[in-house]
Protein backbone atom coordinates (compact mmCIF):
# COMPACT_ATOMS: atom_id res chain seq x y z
CA UNK A 1 0.00 0.00 0.00
CA UNK A 2 1.45 3.36 -0.90
CA UNK A 3 1.05 6.35 1.36
CA UNK A 4 1.59 10.04 0.61
CA UNK A 5 5.00 11.23 1.76
CA UNK A 6 5.17 12.34 5.38
CA UNK A 7 5.99 15.82 4.17
CA UNK A 8 2.67 16.06 2.33
CA UNK A 9 0.78 14.67 5.32
CA UNK A 10 2.44 17.20 7.62
CA UNK A 11 1.55 20.07 5.32
CA UNK A 12 -2.05 18.85 5.10
CA UNK A 13 -2.23 18.51 8.91
CA UNK A 14 -0.84 22.03 9.35
CA UNK A 15 -3.36 23.43 6.87
CA UNK A 16 -6.43 21.72 8.36
CA UNK A 17 -5.30 22.44 11.95
CA UNK A 18 -4.91 26.12 11.05
CA UNK A 19 -8.48 26.14 9.72
CA UNK A 20 -9.55 24.46 12.98
CA UNK A 21 -7.83 27.14 15.06
CA UNK A 22 -9.81 29.72 13.06
CA UNK A 23 -13.17 27.98 13.51
CA UNK A 24 -12.69 27.28 17.24
CA UNK A 25 -11.44 30.82 17.87
CA UNK A 26 -14.51 32.21 16.10
CA UNK A 27 -16.84 30.07 18.25
CA UNK A 28 -15.00 31.07 21.45
CA UNK A 29 -15.09 34.79 20.62
CA UNK A 30 -18.66 34.78 19.27
CA UNK A 31 -19.94 33.19 22.44
CA UNK A 32 -17.96 35.18 24.95
CA UNK A 33 -18.86 38.45 23.20
CA UNK A 34 -22.53 38.08 24.02
CA UNK A 35 -22.19 38.98 27.71
CA UNK A 36 -24.13 36.93 30.22
CA UNK A 37 -25.98 34.03 28.66
CA UNK A 38 -29.73 34.49 28.61
CA UNK A 39 -32.59 32.64 26.94
CA UNK A 40 -34.02 34.49 23.98
CA UNK A 41 -37.23 33.91 22.09
CA UNK A 42 -36.74 32.06 18.80
CA UNK A 43 -33.09 31.21 19.42
CA UNK A 44 -31.24 29.78 16.44
CA UNK A 45 -29.21 26.57 16.43
CA UNK A 46 -25.89 28.06 17.45
CA UNK A 47 -27.41 30.19 20.18
CA UNK A 48 -29.34 27.23 21.57
CA UNK A 49 -26.17 25.13 21.57
CA UNK A 50 -24.08 27.93 23.10
CA UNK A 51 -26.67 28.47 25.84
CA UNK A 52 -26.91 24.80 26.73
CA UNK A 53 -25.20 23.44 29.79
CA UNK A 54 -22.94 21.36 27.52
CA UNK A 55 -21.14 24.41 26.12
CA UNK A 56 -18.98 24.78 29.23
CA UNK A 57 -16.86 22.32 31.16
CA UNK A 58 -15.77 23.49 34.62
CA UNK A 59 -16.82 27.02 33.66
CA UNK A 60 -14.62 27.06 30.57
CA UNK A 61 -16.14 27.41 27.11
CA UNK A 62 -15.39 24.15 25.29
CA UNK A 63 -14.34 26.16 22.21
CA UNK A 64 -11.27 27.17 24.23
CA UNK A 65 -10.35 23.48 24.54
CA UNK A 66 -10.89 23.28 20.77
CA UNK A 67 -8.44 26.13 20.14
CA UNK A 68 -5.84 24.43 22.37
CA UNK A 69 -6.36 21.07 20.63
CA UNK A 70 -5.98 22.53 17.14
CA UNK A 71 -2.87 24.48 18.22
CA UNK A 72 -1.33 21.25 19.56
CA UNK A 73 -2.14 19.51 16.27
CA UNK A 74 -0.62 22.41 14.35
CA UNK A 75 2.52 22.08 16.47
CA UNK A 76 2.85 18.33 15.75
CA UNK A 77 3.00 19.10 12.03
CA UNK A 78 6.30 20.92 12.53
CA UNK A 79 8.18 17.89 13.85
CA UNK A 80 8.94 14.59 12.15
CA UNK A 81 9.51 12.26 15.07
CA UNK A 82 7.50 9.60 16.87
CA UNK A 83 6.45 11.94 19.65
CA UNK A 84 4.84 14.28 17.12
CA UNK A 85 3.31 11.37 15.16
CA UNK A 86 1.79 9.74 18.24
CA UNK A 87 0.93 13.07 19.86
CA UNK A 88 -0.94 14.18 16.73
CA UNK A 89 -2.75 10.86 16.59
CA UNK A 90 -3.71 10.95 20.30
CA UNK A 91 -4.90 14.58 20.27
CA UNK A 92 -6.92 14.12 17.09
CA UNK A 93 -8.39 10.88 18.47
CA UNK A 94 -9.45 12.73 21.63
CA UNK A 95 -10.85 15.55 19.49
CA UNK A 96 -12.73 13.13 17.27
CA UNK A 97 -14.17 11.29 20.28
CA UNK A 98 -15.30 14.54 21.87
CA UNK A 99 -16.77 15.72 18.54
CA UNK A 100 -18.76 12.47 18.27
CA UNK A 101 -20.08 13.01 21.81
CA UNK A 102 -20.99 16.67 21.13
CA UNK A 103 -22.70 15.83 17.86
CA UNK A 104 -24.74 13.19 19.68
CA UNK A 105 -25.66 15.80 22.33
CA UNK A 106 -26.61 18.35 19.66
CA UNK A 107 -28.88 15.94 17.81
CA UNK A 108 -30.48 14.02 20.67
CA UNK A 109 -30.31 16.27 23.73
CA UNK A 110 -30.21 19.91 22.69
CA UNK A 111 -32.03 19.12 19.44
CA UNK A 112 -30.27 21.95 17.64
CA UNK A 113 -27.42 21.93 15.17
CA UNK A 114 -24.80 24.63 15.05
CA UNK A 115 -23.03 24.78 11.69
CA UNK A 116 -19.77 26.00 13.27
CA UNK A 117 -19.69 22.99 15.57
CA UNK A 118 -20.33 20.73 12.57
CA UNK A 119 -17.47 22.44 10.71
CA UNK A 120 -15.16 21.75 13.64
CA UNK A 121 -16.27 18.11 13.81
CA UNK A 122 -15.54 17.66 10.09
CA UNK A 123 -12.08 19.26 10.42
CA UNK A 124 -11.30 17.08 13.44
CA UNK A 125 -12.36 13.96 11.52
CA UNK A 126 -10.05 14.90 8.63
CA UNK A 127 -7.22 15.56 11.10
CA UNK A 128 -7.74 12.17 12.71
CA UNK A 129 -7.57 10.42 9.32
CA UNK A 130 -4.40 12.34 8.36
CA UNK A 131 -2.73 11.67 11.72
CA UNK A 132 -3.73 7.99 11.71
CA UNK A 133 -2.29 7.62 8.19
CA UNK A 134 0.88 9.39 9.31
CA UNK A 135 1.30 7.14 12.34
CA UNK A 136 0.57 3.92 10.42
CA UNK A 137 2.84 4.82 7.51
CA UNK A 138 5.74 6.45 9.35
CA UNK A 139 5.44 5.48 13.05
CA UNK A 140 8.64 3.95 14.47
CA UNK A 141 10.62 5.08 11.47
CA UNK A 142 13.15 7.52 12.85
CA UNK A 143 14.97 7.47 9.49
CA UNK A 144 12.10 9.52 8.13
CA UNK A 145 13.07 12.40 10.35
CA UNK A 146 15.11 14.13 7.72
CA UNK A 147 12.33 14.18 5.17
CA UNK B 1 15.28 -0.41 20.38
CA UNK B 2 15.16 -0.90 16.62
CA UNK B 3 12.61 0.58 14.23
CA UNK B 4 10.48 -2.57 14.13
CA UNK B 5 10.22 -2.71 17.92
CA UNK B 6 9.41 0.98 18.16
CA UNK B 7 6.76 0.54 15.51
CA UNK B 8 5.16 -2.40 17.32
CA UNK B 9 5.10 -0.41 20.58
CA UNK B 10 3.58 2.61 18.87
CA UNK B 11 0.88 0.55 17.20
CA UNK B 12 0.04 -1.11 20.52
CA UNK B 13 -0.19 2.29 22.18
CA UNK B 14 -2.37 3.59 19.33
CA UNK B 15 -4.70 0.60 19.55
CA UNK B 16 -4.97 1.10 23.31
CA UNK B 17 -5.77 4.79 22.79
CA UNK B 18 -8.49 3.96 20.26
CA UNK B 19 -10.02 1.42 22.64
CA UNK B 20 -9.92 3.93 25.51
CA UNK B 21 -11.48 6.66 23.36
CA UNK B 22 -14.36 4.38 22.34
CA UNK B 23 -15.00 3.40 25.97
CA UNK B 24 -14.96 7.04 27.13
CA UNK B 25 -17.30 8.26 24.35
CA UNK B 26 -19.77 5.42 24.95
CA UNK B 27 -19.66 6.08 28.71
CA UNK B 28 -20.24 9.82 28.20
CA UNK B 29 -23.20 9.13 25.93
CA UNK B 30 -24.71 6.60 28.35
CA UNK B 31 -24.28 8.95 31.34
CA UNK B 32 -25.75 11.91 29.48
CA UNK B 33 -28.47 9.88 27.82
CA UNK B 34 -30.21 9.19 31.09
CA UNK B 35 -32.10 11.52 33.40
CA UNK B 36 -32.99 14.09 30.77
CA UNK B 37 -35.76 15.59 32.96
CA UNK B 38 -39.26 16.51 31.88
CA UNK B 39 -40.62 13.18 33.12
CA UNK B 40 -43.93 13.38 35.01
CA UNK B 41 -43.48 9.82 36.27
CA UNK B 42 -40.16 10.60 37.84
CA UNK B 43 -40.04 13.96 39.60
CA UNK B 44 -36.77 14.21 41.49
CA UNK B 45 -35.46 16.45 44.26
CA UNK B 46 -38.71 17.31 46.10
CA UNK B 47 -37.21 16.70 49.54
CA UNK B 48 -34.10 18.68 48.68
CA UNK B 49 -36.18 21.67 47.53
CA UNK B 50 -38.39 21.43 50.60
CA UNK B 51 -35.33 21.36 52.89
CA UNK B 52 -33.65 24.31 51.20
CA UNK B 53 -36.78 26.48 51.51
CA UNK B 54 -38.05 25.33 54.89
CA UNK B 55 -38.53 28.05 57.43
CA UNK B 56 -38.57 30.85 54.83
CA UNK B 57 -41.89 32.71 54.56
CA UNK B 58 -43.60 32.53 51.16
CA UNK B 59 -46.30 34.95 50.17
CA UNK B 60 -47.59 34.27 46.64
CA UNK B 61 -44.37 34.36 44.58
CA UNK B 62 -42.36 36.31 47.14
CA UNK B 63 -39.80 34.34 49.11
CA UNK B 64 -38.55 35.83 52.35
CA UNK B 65 -39.58 38.21 55.09
CA UNK B 66 -42.31 40.50 53.66
CA UNK B 67 -40.70 43.42 55.51
CA UNK B 68 -37.21 42.79 54.08
CA UNK B 69 -35.74 46.14 52.98
CA UNK B 70 -34.50 44.90 49.60
CA UNK B 71 -36.67 43.23 46.98
CA UNK B 72 -34.91 41.28 44.23
CA UNK B 73 -37.21 40.52 41.31
CA UNK B 74 -36.45 37.71 38.89
CA UNK B 75 -38.15 37.73 35.52
CA UNK B 76 -37.86 34.14 34.42
CA UNK B 77 -39.27 31.50 32.11
CA UNK B 78 -39.61 28.07 33.68
CA UNK B 79 -38.62 26.41 30.39
CA UNK B 80 -35.39 28.43 30.14
CA UNK B 81 -32.24 26.36 30.76
CA UNK B 82 -30.25 29.45 31.75
CA UNK B 83 -32.87 30.23 34.46
CA UNK B 84 -32.41 26.67 35.71
CA UNK B 85 -28.66 27.30 35.88
CA UNK B 86 -29.24 30.47 37.92
CA UNK B 87 -31.65 28.68 40.26
CA UNK B 88 -29.19 25.87 40.89
CA UNK B 89 -25.84 27.63 40.90
CA UNK B 90 -26.05 31.38 41.45
CA UNK B 91 -29.11 32.11 43.60
CA UNK B 92 -28.88 29.45 46.36
CA UNK B 93 -26.25 31.37 48.41
CA UNK B 94 -28.43 34.51 48.22
CA UNK B 95 -31.43 32.51 49.51
CA UNK B 96 -29.31 30.83 52.17
CA UNK B 97 -27.88 34.11 53.46
CA UNK B 98 -29.56 37.38 52.53
CA UNK B 99 -33.09 35.94 52.20
CA UNK B 100 -32.92 33.75 55.29
CA UNK B 101 -31.57 36.56 57.45
CA UNK B 102 -34.36 38.89 56.39
CA UNK B 103 -32.33 41.38 54.33
CA UNK B 104 -33.77 40.43 50.95
CA UNK B 105 -37.02 39.07 49.58
CA UNK B 106 -37.02 37.34 46.21
CA UNK B 107 -39.94 37.84 43.87
CA UNK B 108 -40.37 35.48 40.90
CA UNK B 109 -42.30 36.99 38.00
CA UNK B 110 -43.02 35.18 34.76
CA UNK B 111 -41.46 36.51 31.58
CA UNK B 112 -42.61 33.84 29.15
CA UNK B 113 -40.62 33.92 25.94
CA UNK B 114 -39.92 30.32 25.04
CA UNK B 115 -43.27 28.81 24.10
CA UNK B 116 -46.96 28.36 24.96
CA UNK B 117 -46.16 25.83 27.69
CA UNK B 118 -44.11 28.53 29.43
CA UNK B 119 -47.41 30.31 30.11
CA UNK B 120 -49.04 27.08 31.36
CA UNK B 121 -46.05 26.44 33.63
CA UNK B 122 -45.93 30.05 34.84
CA UNK B 123 -49.63 30.05 35.75
CA UNK B 124 -49.18 26.70 37.51
CA UNK B 125 -46.39 28.25 39.60
CA UNK B 126 -48.59 31.23 40.52
CA UNK B 127 -51.38 28.83 41.52
CA UNK B 128 -48.93 26.97 43.76
CA UNK B 129 -47.99 30.38 45.15
CA UNK B 130 -51.55 30.94 46.40
CA UNK B 131 -50.96 27.91 48.65
CA UNK B 132 -47.56 29.09 49.85
CA UNK B 133 -45.69 26.68 47.58
CA UNK B 134 -44.76 28.97 44.67
CA UNK B 135 -41.00 28.78 45.17
CA UNK B 136 -41.11 25.05 45.82
CA UNK B 137 -42.89 24.72 42.47
CA UNK B 138 -40.37 26.94 40.64
CA UNK B 139 -37.32 25.22 42.10
CA UNK B 140 -38.72 21.72 41.60
CA UNK B 141 -39.72 22.56 38.03
CA UNK B 142 -36.15 23.68 37.29
CA UNK B 143 -34.73 20.52 38.84
CA UNK B 144 -36.86 18.43 36.51
CA UNK B 145 -36.78 20.71 33.49
CA UNK B 146 -36.86 18.88 30.14
CA UNK B 147 -35.51 19.83 26.74
CA UNK B 148 -36.38 23.42 25.90
CA UNK B 149 -39.91 23.74 24.50
CA UNK B 150 -40.16 20.05 23.60
CA UNK B 151 -43.73 19.67 24.87
CA UNK B 152 -42.84 17.99 28.16
CA UNK B 153 -44.52 20.66 30.34
CA UNK B 154 -48.00 19.24 29.88
CA UNK B 155 -50.76 18.92 32.49
CA UNK B 156 -49.42 15.61 33.83
CA UNK B 157 -45.94 17.08 34.33
CA UNK B 158 -47.26 20.28 35.96
CA UNK B 159 -49.47 18.29 38.30
CA UNK B 160 -46.59 15.99 39.24
CA UNK B 161 -44.44 19.05 40.03
CA UNK B 162 -47.29 20.60 42.05
CA UNK B 163 -47.65 17.40 44.08
CA UNK B 164 -43.89 17.20 44.63
CA UNK B 165 -43.85 20.86 45.64
CA UNK B 166 -46.32 20.11 48.40
CA UNK B 167 -49.42 21.82 46.96
CA UNK B 168 -52.14 20.50 49.27
CA UNK B 169 -55.36 21.35 47.46
CA UNK B 170 -54.86 20.16 43.89
CA UNK B 171 -58.45 20.93 42.85
CA UNK B 172 -58.01 24.57 43.90
CA UNK B 173 -54.59 24.65 42.22
CA UNK B 174 -56.18 23.38 39.01
CA UNK B 175 -58.82 26.08 39.16
CA UNK B 176 -56.37 28.84 40.09
CA UNK B 177 -53.91 28.08 37.31
CA UNK B 178 -56.61 28.84 34.74
CA UNK B 179 -57.59 32.07 36.48
CA UNK B 180 -53.98 33.25 36.87
CA UNK B 181 -52.98 33.10 33.20
CA UNK B 182 -53.64 36.84 32.67
CA UNK B 183 -51.21 37.55 35.53
CA UNK B 184 -48.50 35.71 33.56
CA UNK B 185 -49.15 37.88 30.50
CA UNK B 186 -49.11 40.96 32.74
CA UNK B 187 -45.63 40.31 34.17
CA UNK B 188 -44.35 39.39 30.71
CA UNK B 189 -45.48 42.82 29.50
CA UNK B 190 -43.92 44.42 32.56
CA UNK B 191 -40.58 42.76 31.69
CA UNK B 192 -40.79 44.05 28.13
CA UNK B 193 -41.60 47.54 29.39
CA UNK B 194 -38.53 47.37 31.61
CA UNK B 195 -36.53 46.72 28.43
CA UNK B 196 -35.67 43.07 29.04
CA UNK B 197 -35.33 40.76 26.06
CA UNK B 198 -34.03 37.53 27.61
CA UNK B 199 -34.41 35.40 30.71
CA UNK B 200 -33.49 35.46 33.47
CA UNK B 201 -33.47 39.24 33.93
CA UNK B 202 -33.42 40.93 37.29
CA UNK B 203 -34.55 44.16 38.92
CA UNK B 204 -34.02 45.41 42.44
CA UNK B 205 -35.77 47.78 44.82
CA UNK B 206 -34.45 49.03 48.13
CA UNK B 207 -33.84 52.16 50.21
CA UNK B 208 -30.92 53.04 47.91
CA UNK B 209 -32.80 52.76 44.62
CA UNK B 210 -35.29 54.97 42.86
CA UNK B 211 -38.12 52.46 42.70
CA UNK B 212 -37.57 49.23 40.79
CA UNK B 213 -34.23 49.43 39.00
CA UNK B 214 -33.12 46.94 36.37
CA UNK B 215 -29.83 45.13 36.88
CA UNK B 216 -29.94 42.91 33.79
CA UNK B 217 -28.48 39.45 34.26
CA UNK B 218 -25.67 39.53 36.85
CA UNK B 219 -23.54 36.48 36.10
CA UNK B 220 -22.33 35.55 39.57
CA UNK B 221 -23.45 35.39 43.18
CA UNK B 222 -20.90 38.11 43.97
CA UNK B 223 -22.47 40.40 41.37
CA UNK B 224 -25.86 39.92 43.04
CA UNK B 225 -24.38 40.63 46.45
CA UNK B 226 -22.89 43.84 45.10
CA UNK B 227 -26.25 44.91 43.62
CA UNK B 228 -27.96 44.13 46.94
CA UNK B 229 -25.33 46.14 48.83
CA UNK B 230 -25.81 49.13 46.53
CA UNK B 231 -29.58 49.08 46.93
CA UNK B 232 -29.49 49.12 50.73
Amino acid sequence: MSFPSEDILRRAIAFVAALGVGVATYIAIAESGGGSPVCLAGGTGCRTVAESSYSHVAGVNIAVFGVIGYLLLLATAFFANDLARFGGFAVSLGGLGYSVFLTYIEIFKIEAICQWCVASAVLMTILFLLNATRLIAYGGNELQEAR
Amino acid sequence: MNDADRRTKLMQLAAGAVFLAIVVVVALIVVNGSGSGGDAENIEGAAEVSDSLSGIPQNEMVLGDPSAPVELVEFGDLQCPVCKGFAEEILPPIIENQVKNGEVKLDFRNFTIIGPQSVDAGAAALAAGTQGRGWNFVELFYKNQGIEDSGYADDAFLEAVAKGAGVKDLAKWNEDRKLLRPKVEETTQEAQQLGFNGTPSFAIKGPGTKGLETIGTPNSTAAFEEAIEESR
